[in-house]
């Protein structure tokens, strides 16, 4: 597990953590010693990370952050230490004004980062040549993802989903779905993979505004969204810095929520429909709520979950006061 | 450079064998003297050899501190003073001399009558041991001779833990031992004053965690212990008399009162009663809590919890049972355990760490089928827990001791080097002090800045501010002294005052210089020119024309005269005393430069 700081002051943390033997995938012989985690290696970033990735099948991390759209690449436990230590920065064109990029990874043919800001700035870097794949061009912020090795899918903030193939690189984005909900809402996503066995052009794509729409859509016909509904949000949450939607790994249509307050919501969408009414969430973890106030005096929000990759109901959430938290949830039976 | 040595003599990354030599300001310090359970031979006490090769102990080491009675930290203590030799002061608090020979004596019994070793120490050396030892008390600044004094802070951890300060005039160390930045039931956190020591040593072994909230720890205990008797089984927790036990006891016993359970807790005999004797005894060492509902009610007389009768192990029916030793290694514990060990209903609970060898480190890697005296076959059917309950300080303990104390330098012994990088900059780039990891027998030499205090002469203070410009509080002041080193004693005094004490005559040093001047008229008219030009250029300094056709500056003597050959040129005599050095070079360059054509 990772885990960055991202106060404006300098001097953040990124910390390469283990977390207890309990919650590893492999089944643990003998016993589980201990409940802690332990910092397996530890850097320091100038910059507030409000980004970070890993990049599969390599020892390194890439993170994003303000002032500016360019990317810090990690060097992450060398042999001899535990120090995370930077490595090379991607730079990309700054303007003035433009906010933080967005990133994925992938190691298909060599490790790639995909990254932007605005749709017009989205390109692919090379991670360890630095060396510019892909490029695009339109406008507005963006979310991005990659689907599979060649094909990728964006979010805008407008809630405009774009395909583009990378091997044709060059070519303009064509928005390919408008999502019905009122203006003024941001948008974010998330890309799940495939029912086990099928073909893996078949994932869904679920968006989610800051109004607590969620829309799912399939990436091949993407005109129109399989399903959509609404989820409970306290009020409709301006700051939608933190807005982080994401699908089950090890779970049939699973997916949960987070970003608008101290809770992270776990839905399961077999049974939405496209009426867009009000879905019950099958499980709301509320401790962060429990946690006292963030820095800045308000209670704590959720800035962003994850799913563990193999433990089926299994979910890790950080939130604005420095609390970590690794749940599950148990099914009721009956 | 004055600097302060500091030597790790204890074992690798295991917990065990704590031992430290400071040398500070010509004096030497042994920190702690640990012993390591896991090793039965020469292993398991520090290498002393390494102190000194042949000379004694006693003359080269000043004193001994003890931070607190876990073996670990005072193990080798009888071994160290009685079969190698040491007769100087052993200090330690007042707890800490309580219980200490309890345990020593109680290992002692463990290693020589169970296991049947014989180079070990005696009962005798234990008494003859404590017999060297200083109580201190907390805050308490003990002057152990007329130059080293030291001070215990408390360090929470254990009854008695306590941090202790050294100190050789102006330069002082910190050690730590043992400590734990969050209190728990029974012991208050660790706590020091700004005392800005050059050297902070802090125990770091468990730097790298990052602790999981108590709060969920407790709770999975409990559940683990309610589920377990609910169902109708034993639990057996193993424990050390003192330490953690005392902490699990309090916790129950809350729990119990809080659910309203009827099942028996019970703790073993022996050194139960002694514990909660001492606890009592010491209650100023316990915390805020237990110390205000001391009157009304001590926390350390259980309700729910009685003593343990060996026959009660045979009783059907759910119970817990707290029982020593810790690591089921023998005693009761782990006859309880043979006896429960068969039953799947029934539960142990390992609270803290095993060494090596020991019945609990092997059922703790997973073994189910011990072996046992008379190759007698053990299957263990009980469901084996471990929960860590010990009260050590993780990285963000440390770093917040760093900052109560704001030392110069920090020292982390017990932790593995390649895994402590990041802390390791993390502290210097958080305090800007150097961040030291040595190995063991490897020294560290840490310089230090200290100031010597120098007593100034009243005459000396009183020119020096009669001397004009009124001196600009934060800038140092540059003043001319002698400085006489006397005995002990730094003194300032005046130049003439230091020849006077001494019967030495003053010498007077003067340079004089020769500066030829092309100017064909008479020499008091060169001098005047001399004079215009030099008052001219010399604002701020006294240029005197002298009667007798001699120009001053200040006290520097300027005559001319006609040179002796070519009457076209004056040669100007310029002199000056070693102290006006700087003005007498500087007005002979301007003065060669030449004189300007002036309309005098």
């Amino acid at each position: 597990v990772c885990v960055a700081g991202y106060g404006q002051s300098g001097g953040n943390e990124i910390l390469q953590l283990l977390p207890p033997p309990t919650l590893q995938a492999k089944e643990t012989q003998g016993l589980c010693p201990e409940r802690d985690f332990k910092v397996e290696c530890g850097g320091f970033s100038n910059r507030p990370v409000y980004s970070l990735k890993y990049v599969p099948d390599t020892s390194l991390l890439v993170t994003t952050g303000p002032p500016d759209s360019s990317l810090q690449v990690w060097q992450v436990s060398a042999e001899d230490s535990d120090v995370i230590k930077p490595v090379s920065a991607i730079p990309t064109e700054s303007v003035p004004g433009q906010p933080w990029a967005r990133i994925a990874t992938i190691s298909a043919r060599a490790p790639w980062v995909l990254h932007g800001s605005r749709l017009n700035s989205v390109q692919i870097t090379e991670v360890e040549s630095r060396k510019n794949v892909y490029m695009a061009g339109i406008q507005t912020k963006s979310n991005d993802g990659f689907l599979e090795s060649w094909e990728l899918v964006l979010c805008c903030a407008k809630g405009q989903l774009c395909l583009a193939d990378v091997r044709q690189p060059q070519s303009p984005l064509e928005a390919v779905s408008v999502p019905s909900a009122p203006c003024g809402e941001r948008w974010c996503m998330g890309v799940g993979r495939g029912p086990q066995g099928s073909d893996s052009s078949s994932q869904p794509i679920a968006c989610l505004s800051s109004g607590g729409h969620l829309t799912l859509t399939d990436v091949r016909k993407t005109s129109e969204s399989l399903a959509s509904a609404k989820c409970r949000v306290p009020s409709p949450s301006s700051a939608a810095e933190f807005l982080c939607v994401s699908w089950a790994p090890a779970l049939e249509s699973c997916l949960a929520v987070s970003g608008f307050d101290g809770t992270v919501h776990v839905y399961d969408v077999q049974s939405w429909d496209s009426s867009g009414r009000e879905a019950e969430p099958i499980f709301v973890h509320k401790g962060h709520a429990f946690g006292g106030s963030d820095s800045s005096g308000g209670p704590p929000f959720v800035t962003v979950h994850a799913w563990h990759p193999q433990k089926p109901r299994t979910l890790l959430s950080a939130a604005s006061d420095g609390s970590l938290h690794i749940w599950d949830w148990v099914q009721a039976c009956g | 450079m004055p600097e302060i040595k500091v030597t790790p003599l204890g074992a690798g990354q295991d917990v065990g064998r704590s031992c430290i030599l400071v040398s500070i300001a010509g004096k030497n310090v042994m920190l702690d003297c640990g012993m390591h359970m896991g090793y039965n031979d020469d292993r398991r006490f520090p290498d002393f050899s390494y102190i000194t090769q042949n000379g004694r102990l006693t003359d080269f080491l000043d004193c001994v501190i003890i931070s607190h009675f876990h073996l670990d930290h005072c193990g080798a203590l009888p071994y160290f003073s009685e079969m190698v030799g040491y007769d100087g002061p052993i200090y330690m608090t007042h707890p800490t001399k309580a219980i200490c020979p309890i345990l020593l004596e109680d290992y002692r019994k463990i290693t020589v009558d169970k296991k049947g070793e014989t180079n070990f120490f005696t009962s005798q050396m234990i008494k003859d041991c404590m017999k060297k030892v200083v109580a201190v008390h907390l805050h308490q600044t003990v002057q152990v001779d007329e130059e080293l004094e030291i001070k215990a802070y408390y360090a929470g951890h254990v009854l008695g833990a306590a941090m202790f300060q050294i100190k050789v005039g102006c330069e002082s160390v910190v050690y730590t031992g043992d400590y734990n930045m969050t209190p728990d039931r029974h012991l208050g956190a660790a706590w020091i004053d700004k005392c800005r020591p050059d050297l902070l040593i802090s125990e770091s072994t468990y730097a790298t965690t990052i602790r999981d909230s108590k709060r969920c720890r407790e709770r999975d205990f409990l559940k683990k212990v309610h589920e377990t008797v609910e169902r109708g089984g034993k639990v057996l927790i193993p424990v050390f008399a003192l330490g953690r036990a005392q902490e699990l006891c309090i916790l129950l016993e809350t729990f119990w009162e809080r659910m309203n359970l009827k099942a028996p807790i019970y703790f073993s005999t022996g050194l139960t009663e002694k514990a909660n004797h001492y606890y009592k005894l010491f209650i100023t060492w316990t915390n805020q809590k237990i110390r205000k509902t001391f009157v009304q009610r001590n926390m350390f007389e259980f309700k729910h919890i009685k003593a343990f009768d060996r026959a009660f192990a045979d009783n059907p029916g759910p119970m817990v049972v707290f029982a020593t030793p810790g690591m089921l290694h023998a005693g009761q514990s782990l006859q309880i355990f043979r006896k429960w060990a068969g039953n799947e209903k029934n539960m142990v609970i390992m609270p803290g760490y095993c060494v090596q060898g020991t019945v609990g480190h092997k059922i703790l890697s997973g073994q189910r089928k011990l072996e046992m005296e008379g190759r007698q076959i053990l299957e263990v059917k009980m469901q084996v827990e471990y929960m860590s309950f010990s009260a050590h300080a993780d990285a963000k303990g440390i770093m917040q001791l760093i900052r109560q104390a704001e030392p110069r330098n920090v020292l982390l012994v017990h932790g593995e080097a390649k895994k402590m990088e990041f802390l390791k900059q993390k502290i210097e780039q958080e305090f800007h002090v150097n961040c030291y990891m040595p190995a063991n027998g490897e020294t560290t030499t840490i310089f230090t800045n200290p100031s010597i205090p120098v007593d100034i002469s009243l005459g000396l203070l009183k020119r020096e501010t009669a001397m004009g410009l009124l001196p600009d509080v934060k800038k140092p002041k540059l003043m001319h002294g002698t400085l006489i080193m006397k005995d002990n004693s730094f003194r300032l005094v005046s130049p003439e005052q230091a020849l006077k004490e001494l019967g030495l005559a003053e010498h007077q040093l003067r340079f004089t210089c020769r500066v030829h001047i092309q100017d064909p008229r008479k020499e008091h008219e060169t001098v005047l020119r001399v004079y215009n030009h030099l008052k001219g250029v010399l604002k701020d300094y006294s240029v005197q024309h002298l009667p007798d056709g001699s120009i001053t500056v200040e006290s520097i003597l300027i005559q001319a005269t006609a040179h002796s050959e070519d009457q076209g040129t004056k040669v100007l005599l310029v002199s000056w005393t070693y102290q006006d050095e700087e003005l007498g070079s500087y007005l002979t360059s301007l003065l060669k430069k030449g004189l300007p054509q002036s309309t005098t």
